[in-house]
C-alpha cells in the first residue's frame, strides 16, 4: 500500500470511530464502548503521544504524532471524556504552532536601541542580579499558560525565595471575577459542576457568552444532543448577535452592565410568586448583602431583607433599564420556576471582563441556589475559562499577588505557616503582605521610581501584555521611556511584548517540555515532551530554576532552606542533580518532582490532587481526587453532592462544607444594578466591545503563524450594524477611524459579518498586532476581583480624513 | 498531503435534502465518505493542497443540509517538514 492510501485508510478508520462515538452520544458510557480508531501501521515511523490542546481552556485531549524528531500530525483523542475524539478548527492545527518561522532561538539582549544576541549563561545572569539589586522591587508576570509546575516554581522563588508576593498572571484579566463571584458565594473558587453537566440539561442559558467560537467543542456537545433528537432549549443573553445565537430557541438582546438588573428581575419573580425553591434555601442558603467597608464577604440579611432589596426590579422597570421586555424577564423567572427541568448556566468573559463582575457572578450563583437548579447533573452555574491552565495553575496555584498554592491565602496566618512547612522556610519567610494587582503592577512599572513606581524589573513569561492589558498608551508605553525599568520577557515568538523588551529569552512551547495543565471543569492533565525545541530555546521551568540557583550562588539566602538546602534542589539516588545546568534538566522529572510537593498545599482546602503517576495514565482527573480504602484514586464530578462528592457527609445530600459562615451554607446575594464607569455621550456616541473569533486565540501570537487559520481570518476588524453604517456613510470593508478617549485605530468595517451587533455598539477583536484595540480600551475595574473592562467603554467612529 | 478525517452531521429530519446533499458528496472525487452511524457520516478529504483543503471544508460547512462538522484529524506532515 501507497503511503497516501495508508494515510487516507487510517484517516477513515478514525472518522468512523468518531462518527460511532458521536452518533452514540459523548457522555454515556455507550460512547466509550465504540470501536477505537485503528493503530497507525507498523512503519509510518508515526509515534503518538496524549497532550492536552495548547489553547483554550475547555481541555481537549489530542493525539500527537510525531516522526524524525517533529510533530507531524495530530488528532482528537478518543479516550478523552471531553472532546471524546473531536477537535475545534485550532485544536486540529495546534501541531503546527511549533513551526512558525520565526521561532525565538537565542537570548536577545538590548544594546543601543538593538536586540543582539547573547548567551544563556550571561542572560540568567542579568535576570538574577535585576532581582539581587531589590528584591521588593522585582516582579514576574505569567499567565494561564504556564504549565502547573513552571507557575509553581515562579510562586515559589517569588513567595518562598524573594519573600514578597509581587507575582501576577494574565489570568486577572479573563477569570477574577469568576474567582471572586465563587468565594463570595461557596467560600472556595472553582465550579461546583462539569462538562456532565451539557449532557444532562434540560436548558442551556449562556450569559454573555459565545460558546459557538470560543468553546466550540463543548457548544457542539449540546448541538449534538439536538441532531439526536434530544430536547434541549438553548437561551442567549448578550449585548450582540454571535453564532452562539444563531442556534438560540431564544436569543435576548440587552444594554452593556444591564445584566445585574435582570439577575434582580429573576430572583424577584421567583420570590414574589413564591416559585424559588423554599425548602432547598432553607436548608441550604444564607443571604448576603454589600457592607459599607466593601469586603467580599459583606454582610448577612435575612430573606426578608432581601426580598425587600429585589422588589424594585420589577419586569417593568427592568425592561426601562436593559431593555429586555417585561415578557422576557417573566419567561426566565417561569423557566427557573420549574424543578423538573435541569437548567445550566454558561458564561465567561462576559460577565468577568466587567467592572461588577463579582457581582454578577454571585447573582447568577444566587438564582440558581434560589431555584434549587443545583447539585443535580445538569443543573449547575458554571463559568468557562479562557487559557488552558487558568484554573490549575492561576487559581489552583496561586500565581497571584494575594493567593498560595492550593487555595491558600497571604492573608491568613495559618495557611502563611503551613507553606512555610511544606517549603521548609523560616517562619516570617512568607510575607503577610500582599502583593500589587496587573493594573498596579504595571501602573507602578510605568511610574519613575521617585514618584511611587517601586517595581523596577518585570520577567514577563507565556503572555503578552503589551497587547493584552487595557489602556496601552497608560499602563505600558510609559515603562519604555524610563531608563532604570527593565523588562524581561520569555517567548516563543516575537511578539508586541518582546520587540519593547530589554531581554528576550526564547522559550520551549507544549510538547517541547514536560508539561501539566487544569482545564475549566477542575480536571488535571498531564504530558510528557515529545520532541525538542528549537535553537537554544529552553522551558519556562529551566528558566525559572536557573535564575533561583543563579541567585544562590551569588549570595541571596532567600534560595536556600532553613536546612540550608536549595529551594528547587532535585536527588536522584541521594545525590543531587544540578537542574539548574540545563544538560541535567532532563535527569530527572522536575515536572513530578515539584507537582508532588505542590499537591502537600492540595488537602487543606479540599482540592485534594493525586500523585503525579495517576495523571500519566488518565486523560485528565476532576479534583478533589481522593483515594479510596482500595487505595484507587477516584475524582470528583459534582462537588458539595453527596451522590459524588467525598467530603459530603453522609445523609446531607447538599452540604457547602467550605462556607465561609461555617454553617455549610451558600450565600445568595443582593447586588443592585449601578451604571458603568464609561458610557456612550455626545461625543463618544457608541459602545465599543472587545473579544475573541473562532479561528485566533488571544493575543493572536501563536495562530497568526498557522497559515490556514491566519487565511481563514487575517486582521481585525470593527464590526457594526447596518443603520450605523448608513448613517455614516461607511461601505462594507472601508476603513474607519475608531476611537476612544484613549486613543484611536483605523480599522476595515464590518456590516453584519459573522457577529452582528445592536444599533450603536461596535465590536473589535484583539487577537491582531498591527490593529491594538487595547491602546482604547478602558482599565476601570472591579472593587474586588481587580478585572478590568474590557466589553464596554465609549466609542466614535468616523470614515477616515473626515472630522 | 492534506488529507483529514471528518464527521458531517447531516439534517435527520428532511429526508429528501440529506439524499440529495448525499448525492453530492459522493460525486466529488476528493471525498471519500464512510458507513453512516445515525446522523454522523464519516469521510476523509483529500486534496492538493493545505488552501484546497480548507476551501473543501469552508463548502461543507456552508452546505445545506450540513448541520455540523467536526473535523477529527489532520496530517500536515508536509507542511511541518516545509518550515
Amino acid at each position: 500500500m501507497e503511503r497516501r492510501e495508508l494515510l487516507k485508510h487510517l484517516a477513515m478508520g478514525t472518522a468512523v470511530a468518531a462518527a460511532t462515538r458521536l452518533s452514540l452520544g459523548r457522555g454515556g458510557p455507550e460512547a466509550l464502548a465504540a470501536p477505537a480508531p485503528p493503530k497507525a501501521a507498523a512503519g509510518d515511523g508515526v509515534r503518538w503521544d496524549k497532550a492536552p490542546c495548547r489553547f483554550c481552556g475547555t481541555g481537549c485531549h489530542v493525539q500527537v504524532g510525531v516522526r524524525e524528531g517533529r510533530v507531524v500530525a495530530v488528532r482528537g483523542d478518543e479516550k478523552a471524556e471531553v472532546n471524546r475524539g473531536l477537535l475545534c478548527v485550532k485544536g486540529y492545527h495546534v501541531g503546527l504552532a511549533l513551526y512558525g518561522a520565526d521561532r525565538l532561538r537565542r537570548p536577545l539582549l538590548r544594546k543601543g536601541g538593538k536586540l543582539e544576541p547573547i548567551s544563556w549563561q550571561e542572560a540568567i545572569d542579568i535576570v538574577a542580579r535585576r532581582a539581587l539589586k531589590d528584591p521588593a522591587g522585582f516582579a514576574l508576570y505569567g499567565s494561564g499558560q504556564w504549565t502547573i509546575p513552571e507557575g509553581y516554581a515562579a510562586t515559589k522563588l517569588v513567595k518562598a525565595g524573594l519573600g514578597h508576593h509581587q507575582i501576577e498572571a494574565n489570568a486577572r484579566l479573563c477569570m477574577s471575577s469568576a474567582v471572586t463571584g465563587f468565594m463570595a458565594t461557596y467560600g472556595v473558587d472553582e465550579p461546583a459542576g462539569c462538562y456532565d453537566d451539557l449532557d444532562r440539561c434540560d436548558v442551556l442559558i449562556t450569559w454573555g457568552n459565545n460558546p459557538a467560537e470560543m468553546h466550540p467543542v463543548l457548544f457542539s456537545r449540546v448541538i449534538d444532543r439536538r441532531t439526536r433528537g434530544e430536547k434541549v432549549t438553548l437561551i442567549d443573553l448578550s449585548t450582540r448577535e454571535t453564532r452562539t445565537s444563531r442556534f438560540a430557541d431564544r436569543s435576548i438582546r440587552f444594554r452593556p452592565q444591564t445584566d445585574l438588573a435582570i439577575a434582580n428581575g429573576i430572583a424577584n419573580l421567583l420570590v414574589l410568586h413564591g416559585a424559588h425553591d423554599a425548602d432547598f434555601v432553607a436548608k441550604h442558603c444564607g443571604f448576603r448583602a454589600p457592607d459599607a467597608n466593601g469586603t467580599l464577604q459583606g454582610r448577612a440579611i435575612s430573606f426578608d431583607d432581601y426580598k425587600a432589596m429585589i422588589a424594585e426590579y420589577t419586569p417593568e422597570r427592568v425592561e426601562q433599564i436593559s431593555g429586555v421586555p417585561a415578557k422576557d424577564i417573566r419567561w426566565l423567572a417561569e423557566l427557573f420556576g420549574r424543578r423538573e427541568l435541569r437548567i445550566t448556566s454558561l458564561w465567561c468573559m462576559g460577565f468577568n471582563q466587567h467592572t461588577r463582575g463579582t457581582a454578577i457572578n454571585a447573582l447568577v450563583h444566587g438564582i440558581h441556589l434560589l431555584s434549587g437548579h443545583f447539585g443535580r447533573p445538569g443543573d449547575a452555574p458554571t463559568s468557562l475559562t479562557g487559557q488552558p491552565s487558568a484554573c490549575g495553575t492561576v487559581r489552583e496555584v496561586g500565581t497571584l499577588c494575594n493567593l498560595l498554592p492550593g487555595g491558600h491565602s497571604v492573608a491568613s496566618a495559618e495557611d502563611r505557616k503551613r507553606a512555610e512547612e511544606i517549603w521548609n522556610v523560616p517562619p516570617g519567610r512568607v510575607s503577610d503582605k500582599a502583593g500589587y494587582h496587573t493594573l498596579e503592577m504595571w501602573k507602578r512599572f510605568s511610574t519613575p521610581a521617585g514618584q511611587g513606581g517601586d517595581i523596577h524589573t518585570l520577567w514577563v513569561q507565556t503572555t503578552n501584555p503589551a497587547q493584552s492589558l487595557p489602556n496601552l498608551h497608560a499602563l505600558v508605553e510609559p515603562s519604555r521611556r524610563l531608563a532604570d525599568k527593565f523588562l524581561i520577557v520569555s517567548d516563543v515568538y516575537p511578539t508586541a511584548t518582546t520587540r519593547i523588551a530589554d531581554l528576550v529569552l526564547p522559550a520551549a512551547l507544549w510538547v517541547e517540555k514536560n508539561g501539566m495543565f487544569g482545564n475549566s471543569e477542575r480536571r488535571t492533565q498531564q504530558w510528557f515532551k515529545m520532541v525538542d525545541p528549537p535553537g537554544e530555546a529552553r522551558s519556562d521551568l529551566w528558566q525559572l530554576i536557573a535564575v533561583a540557583h543563579r541567585l544562590l550562588e551569588l549570595g541571596h539566602q532567600g534560595m536556600r532552606d532553613k536546612d540550608g538546602r536549595f529551594l528547587f534542589s532535585a536527588q536522584k539516588d541521594g545525590k543531587e542533580v544540578p537542574i539548574w545546568d540545563y544538560g541535567h534538566f532532563d535527569d530527572v522529572n522536575v515536572d513530578e518532582m515539584l507537582f508532588d510537593e505542590y499537591r502537600k498545599f492540595s488537602t487543606h482546602h479540599r482540592k485534594d490532587l493525586a500523585p503525579y503517576g495517576e495523571y500519566v495514565k488518565a486523560r485528565g482527573l476532576r479534583w478533589p481526587v481522593v483515594r479510596r480504602a482500595d487505595g484507587t484514586w477516584h475524582e470528583t464530578r459534582f462537588r458539595f453532592a453527596e451522590h459524588e462528592d467525598p467530603y459530603v457527609q453522609q445523609g446531607k445530600a447538599i452540604q457547602f462544607y467550605q462556607s465561609y459562615t461555617n454553617d455549610d451554607r451558600a450565600q445568595i446575594w443582593f447586588q443592585p444594578y449601578g451604571p458603568p464607569p464609561e458610557a456612550p455621550d455626545a461625543d463618544y456616541p457608541l459602545w465599543l466591545c472587545t473579544g475573541r473569533v473562532l479561528e485566533h486565540w488571544h493575543t493572536g501570537t501563536m495562530t497568526m503563524r498557522i497559515p490556514q487559520l491566519q487565511r481563514a481570518m487575517p486582521q481585525a476588524y470593527v464590526e457594526l450594524h447596518r443603520d450605523d453604517a448608513r448613517r455614516l456613510g461607511v461601505q462594507d470593508g472601508e476603513v474607519v477611524v475608531v476611537e476612544t478617549r484613549r486613543g484611536r485605530i483605523e480599522l476595515p468595517a464590518w456590516i453584519e459579518g459573522r457577529g452582528s451587533p445592536p444599533p450603536g455598539t461596535l465590536f473589535v477583536p484583539f487577537f491582531d498586532e498591527r490593529l491594538p484595540i487595547n491602546e482604547l480600551t478602558l482599565e476601570a475595574s472591579d472593587p474586588f476581583s481587580k478585572q478590568p473592562d474590557y466589553k464596554k467603554c465609549a466609542a466614535r467612529i468616523r470614515k477616515r480624513g473626515g472630522q | 498531503v492534506p488529507i483529514a478525517s471528518v464527521v458531517l452531521t447531516l439534517v435527520h429530519d428532511r429526508e429528501p435534502l440529506r439524499d440529495r446533499v448525499l448525492a453530492e458528496l459522493t460525486r466529488d472525487p476528493r471525498i471519500e465518505l464512510g458507513p453512516a452511524s445515525g446522523a454522523c457520516l464519516p469521510a476523509v478529504l483529500d486534496t492538493a493542497s493545505a488552501a484546497e483543503g480548507e476551501a473543501l471544508v469552508q463548502s461543507l460547512v456552508e452546505k445545506e443540509g450540513v448541520v455540523f462538522v467536526d473535523v477529527v484529524a489532520v496530517d500536515f506532515s508536509d507542511q511541518a517538514e516545509e518550515t
